[in-house]
């Protein structure tokens, strides 16, 4: 029986997805490479030469990297324990739906409560300054725009780890672990070696392609940098949206570099997750 | 008391304390708005007012921001659903399924604002940048990856088996669609509705790129006034904007629970 719906959804593919997302990046490959744009002189590579020499694209590379890997450790290491240890707590009762509260909280609201919380005059250093433990604002540690991305690093992992929860929980009744856990035990293996041997295996191998996703997400992240990071170096969307706005128009093939490179590297991670045989 | 009340006990107590951490932000959010003076080193605010909510809610620029982000996010739900259903279709039976829901994922794993740089210019040529329209379009080619990727869970062999018994026993593809296919489909199509309608209402970076910062949703608004240094209305922009997705995740989690589709599509 003829079905059109099959043809109607190449074509929507092609206008709505692969075309514009395709020429966009032919696009920006051409302005980086000078052959159009604005203040374009023919053909150079001295644009993509910046991307070796200029230590700061290097370094919002670096960071933005530091901050995803991380992000995707910090919330496996946190979630999985809660996922495990409040199974039974996640199928029924209040906390089976107060964990899906959280994710009905955008990175620009998070980015919020974080600076909020965690800066100099914030609400936990207003408890400390209470309990006598610091004196004034300055007691408190750098907390947000620091070195170490500290507040960028809590808005991501506080926005992840509620979603990983639900996810590890589900993974982890789907794949049968409980069985596999009580088969390890009947085997011999004390209670260490069976989640280091069984559990974790399993649920993080499961969890794979959405654990890489995870880490693209974060790499291109916007919103959350911008309130809470650094000023230098910048993370990758920060530093591309940055130089793209900029009077200079100069920096715009820099920007399309950036962007390039970033699309490179991302579309990397997601050749490798998919690639990747998902099942444990 | 027995030792096996321990851990129970020790259970329902960590569950609590996870309990009031998803819970605490919202919480902070309602007393923030409720703020009339709260400095430091003041743990709970001096005063209390609630005239940043009448404000907001009496014809301010929120209530602006908010008809528009309720307008953009609607229409690219919409789109998304729709363009997504079908398209999935031909993703999932397609001989090289792997590598076209890869092309899906790139819209929608991949960073709205760096490939919304090189999309711009598209977008300039088309006369697209600071309208509701090239918003709407833009966010709706990022949505749209996301549809396809979790309708193509739905386009099962089970599902075709259903389809070609249609057409053995005499139906048409139209009668196959509207009484066999989109009644099976929708529990996916309503949280596919509501996943998209969040990723347009969460959107930040595209909006202000593509719209030039002339579009003025929730999320800019909350964004302008933590710059403005103003965190009382900032806490009521920021009330408005989790209010909807806590509502439609309430839903969402019930169409999860009762058979719908698995979470693992979006962190």
């Amino acid at each position: 029986m003829p079905d059109r719906t099959g043809l109607a959804g190449l074509l929507l593919f092609l206008l709505i997805a692969v075309g514009p997302i395709g020429f966009s990046l032919g696009y920006a490959l051409l302005y980086s490479i000078g052959a159009v744009g604005l203040l374009s002189e023919g053909v150079t590579g001295g644009h993509w030469a910046k991307l070796f020499l200029e230590r700061e694209i290097w370094q919002s590379f670096a960071v933005s990297v530091y901050v995803a890997l991380v992000t995707v450790g910090a919330t496996v290491v946190v979630a999985l324990p809660l996922a495990v240890g409040f199974r039974r707590q996640l199928e029924r009762g209040p906390l089976s739906y107060l964990m899906y509260a959280p994710l009905a909280i955008p990175s620009t609201v998070a980015a919020f409560i974080v600076f909020q919380t965690l800066s100099g005059a914030g609400f936990f250093s207003r408890i400390a300054y209470q309990a006598g433990w610091i004196q004034g604002t300055e007691g408190w540690p750098e907390l947000v725009l620091d070195p170490w991305n500290i507040g960028v690093l809590v808005a991501h992992i506080g926005m992840a780890v509620p979603f990983f929860v639900l996810l590890f929980a589900q993974v982890y009744a789907q794949a049968g672990v409980p069985k596999l856990e009580q088969l390890a035990r009947t085997l011999g293996a004390g209670r260490v070696q069976v989640v280091r041997r069984v559990t974790v295996p399993v649920v993080l191998r499961r969890s794979f392609e959405n654990l890489v996703l995870l880490f693209v997400f974060v790499l291109g992240s916007y919103e959350v940098p911008l309130l809470l990071g650094q000023q230098s170096p910048q993370m990758v969307s920060v530093l591309t949206m940055r130089k793209y706005a900029m009077f200079d128009l100069t920096q715009k093939p820099e920007a399309f570099v950036i962007a390039i490179g970033y699309f490179l590297l991302a579309s990397l991670l997601l050749v490798w997750a998919f690639r990747k045989p998902a099942e444990g | 008391m027995s030792t096996s009340e321990h851990p129970r006990r020790g259970g329902r107590i960590g569950a609590a304390v996870v309990a009031v951490a998803c819970v605490a932000p919202f919480v902070y959010l309602l007393v923030l708005s409720f703020a009339e003076r709260w400095a430091f080193p003041d743990v709970m605010p001096a005063s209390w007012s609630g005239r940043f909510w009448v404000r907001a809610l009496t014809g301010g620029a929120l209530t602006g921001s908010f008809g528009i982000s309720l307008v953009v996010s609607l229409l690219v739900a919409v789109v998304s659903t729709a363009a997504g259903f079908v398209t999935a279709k031909y993703v999932a039976y397609h001989r090289h399924r792997q590598r076209l829901l890869l092309l899906a994922y790139v819209p929608f794993a991949m960073s709205p604002v760096i490939l919304g740089t090189c999309l711009m210019y598209l977008y300039l040529r088309a006369g697209l940048v600071g309208t509701v329209a090239g918003v709407v379009i833009a966010q709706t080619t990022f949505a749209y990856g996301y549809a396809i990727v979790l309708f193509t869970a739905f386009w099962s062999p089970r599902t075709k088996d259903l389809e070609a018994l249609v057409y053995t026993l005499g139906g048409s593809p139209a009668q196959a669609y509207r009484r066999v296919l989109l009644p099976v489909a929708k529990g996916a199509l309503l949280l596919c509705f509501f996943q998209t309608f969040l990723l347009s209402w969460f959107q930040y970076g595209l909006t202000l790129l593509i719209g030039a910062g002339k579009i003025q949703t929730l999320p800019l608004k909350v964004y302008d006034y933590v710059n403005e240094a103003n965190p009382y209305n900032a806490a009521v922009a920021s009330c408005l904007l989790v209010l909807p997705p806590v509502l439609m995740l309430w839903a969402n989690k019930r169409a999860l629970s009762s058979g719908g589709l698995q979470v693992s599509s979006s962190p």
